[in-house]
């Protein structure tokens, strides 16, 4: 009860822009189908791609040959790693962990609820719950852009639609370790500022990892170290499933996080 | 300190010992040892950085003290703080607040999270004079005192056993503080122990019963106002009709700590008789006698660490 009232202030809290947020997934995922349609469905795009310099596709991160085996499913996979799209879900996740402890914190608001009779368990619960609740909406925001770009534009190439349980569980799962680990650097610091340029460097810097290591071989050995390597939409939408490592990777980091995160904020001092 | 889950036998609401708080080096509170009663109001006072915040976070579990114990209403507050805060007003800083909440929702939000109906929260609202129409408005509305009303209102609603208020009145106007203090004064009686630390030292004069000092995060005093201003040597201004008399020095417990056009001022104890008949004497046009207050004991432990304590009061009379 009182952790579900928790959960509803916080979300409540900065409602605006984390509904922007949501919007801004769902209309871009939206568009991949649009495109897709205007550019003459699945098979239109593999002529597209194959016009493309070998360089040019490898810093698009388009393979001809992926496009030509994975037809639609495939294409509107790429909106999925599109720095947009992981721009979007990074920044409502780590505004959201940052804002829900650190700045709570950095303002004083979150004496509101210690000073009563409310465990820091509780307090901290809540703001996993939120994260729960926020991943789920802006992975579901995603897939319903998508589904319903399909269903309009109905561009030309398979898709199946069951695929997109899958396609959802995997933007969750990359939006769960986002928040969990950021969550862990929340509760460790009293200015959402710090937590924020941290867990941005952090992914930024993951990204970087993940995206050169596809086109420099120096960077390979690297590449498991990233985030971003563990998240596969493309897998997912054309296979319907989501490798087992990827899955464990994704869910371990997360819920690392959010236990460390846990075990530093029921000890630590909270100068409110 | 052992959890006892009541307030211990001597009817202590908060009790702690040796209560010490280091951040490295640096000592914000140190080996600091209190009993309070229930059903008294007590100040808790000392500039600022001396300590008083640090020891009311302890007390209401926010921050964990490096060494000693501190029970209130018979939980230690750090393992059991759940159990003390279901019976403890806390007063949140007015900046604190959700700006996005009206007043009424921040009321009701934090009447939820306590777990307990707001049944005084009528009573308060009225001494506070924050009306039925602000509380509707959005918190970024706010004045900051209409904010510290609100936060007085969310911490006093529930009517807790103790209340714990950092600078209670920080912000309101003297006709509001008066109010408050006449609701402390009301709830005190009723048997709810008040904690509070306070800069305005004329409002703890006139509210608590018993204070403690903090200084350099040691307590330097802890008793009752009326001990504590007893210590203290109260002022005498007298002026004569003629030349001032020789021999008022010679009077016991009487000093002179000012002479100026025909006029002395004396430093006295607190038995005036003497100094009385020695006037009944002279041809005195003048007299008046100024008690000790709150605010010179206050100062002269913080303007002075030479002066005997037998001595202190005169010092920072004007002359």
């Amino acid at each position: 009860m009182t952790v579900a009232l928790l959960v509803g202030r916080l979300l409540r809290r900065g409602v605006g822009g984390t509904l922007a947020l949501v919007a801004g997934i769902l209309v871009f995922q939206l568009l991949e189908p649009l495109i897709a349609d205007s550019m003459g469905g699945a098979q239109g795009l593999q002529s597209l791609v194959e016009t493309l310099p070998p360089g040019m596709q490898a810093i698009a991160r388009l393979d001809p040959q992926f496009v030509a085996l994975s037809g639609l499913a495939g294409f509107l996979s790429f909106g999925y790693t599109h720095p947009l799209y992981l721009v979007l879900i990074s920044s409502a996740m780590v505004g959201f962990a940052a804002r829900s402890l650190a700045g709570e914190i950095d303002r004083g608001t979150i004496a509101v609820a210690l000073a009563r009779p409310i465990s820091r368990r509780s307090i901290y619960a809540a703001r996993v719950a939120g994260l729960v609740a926020l991943s789920a909406a802006l992975s579901l925001a995603g897939t319903a852009g998508t589904l319903i770009g399909v269903l309009v534009a109905r561009p030309e190439g398979e898709l199946t639609y069951a695929h997109l349980v899958q396609l959802t569980m995997t933007a969750a799962l990359l939006a769960w370790a986002i928040g969990g680990l950021t969550l862990w650097a929340s509760a460790g610091s009293s200015t959402s500022g710090r937590v924020v340029g941290m867990a941005t460097a952090v992914l930024v810097i993951s990204y970087f990892v993940d995206y050169f290591a596809d086109v420099w071989s120096v960077l390979e050995p690297l590449a498991p170290y990233s985030l971003f390597n563990y998240f596969d939409p493309a897998h997912a939408l054309v296979n319907g499933a989501i490798r087992p490592l990827d899955a464990a990777v994704l869910s371990l980091s997360g819920l690392i996080g959010v236990v460390a995160g846990a075990l530093i904020f029921d000890r630590r001092d909270l100068p409110v | 300190m052992v959890d006892t889950g009541h307030a211990s036998s001597d009817n202590s609401v908060i009790v702690t010992k040796g209560l010490t708080k280091r951040y490295g080096d640096v000592r914000a509170l140190s080996d600091v040892t209190l009993s309070i009663s229930r059903g008294v109001i007590f100040g808790f006072l000392g500039p600022n950085g001396a300590g008083k915040t640090t020891a009311i976070r302890i007390l209401m579990g926010f921050l964990r003290a490096s060494a000693g114990s501190a029970n209130v209403l018979g939980h230690d507050v750090w393992s059991n703080g759940v159990a003390v805060r279901r019976n403890v007003g806390y007063l949140v800083t007015a900046d604190a607040l959700y700006p996005d909440m009206a007043g009424s929702a921040q009321l009701d939000f934090a009447a939820r999270l306590s777990g307990r109906s707001p049944r005084l929260r009528e009573r308060v609202r009225e001494a506070v004079e924050l009306d039925e129409a602000s509380l509707q408005r959005r918190l970024g509305t706010y004045s900051k005192g209409m904010r510290q009303k609100l936060a007085i209102i969310a911490a006093l609603q529930h009517d807790p056993e103790l209340l714990i208020l950092d600078e209670p009145t920080d912000g309101l106007d003297p006709l509001i503080q008066r109010n408050f203090e006449a609701l402390l004064r009301e709830l005190r009686d009723r048997g709810t122990t008040v904690f509070m630390s306070s800069h305005d030292l004329a409002e703890v004069e006139r509210t608590c019963e018993r204070v403690a000092v903090v200084r350099r995060g040691g307590l330097v005093a802890n008793e009752t106002v009326a001990d504590l201003k007893r210590r203290y040597h109260q002022v005498a201004t007298v002026r004569f009709a003629g030349d001032v008399p020789s021999g008022l020095t010679a009077i016991p417990d009487v000093q002179l700590v000012g002479r100026e056009d025909g006029v002395v001022h004396l430093s006295l104890g607190q038995d005036v008789n003497a100094l009385l008949r020695f006037l009944a004497t002279t041809d005195v046009r003048d007299f008046s006698l100024q008690p000790p207050r709150l605010q010179d004991v206050f100062m002269d432990f913080y303007d002075t660490d030479d002066i005997p304590a037998d001595r202190r009061g005169a010092k920072e009379r004007p002359l």
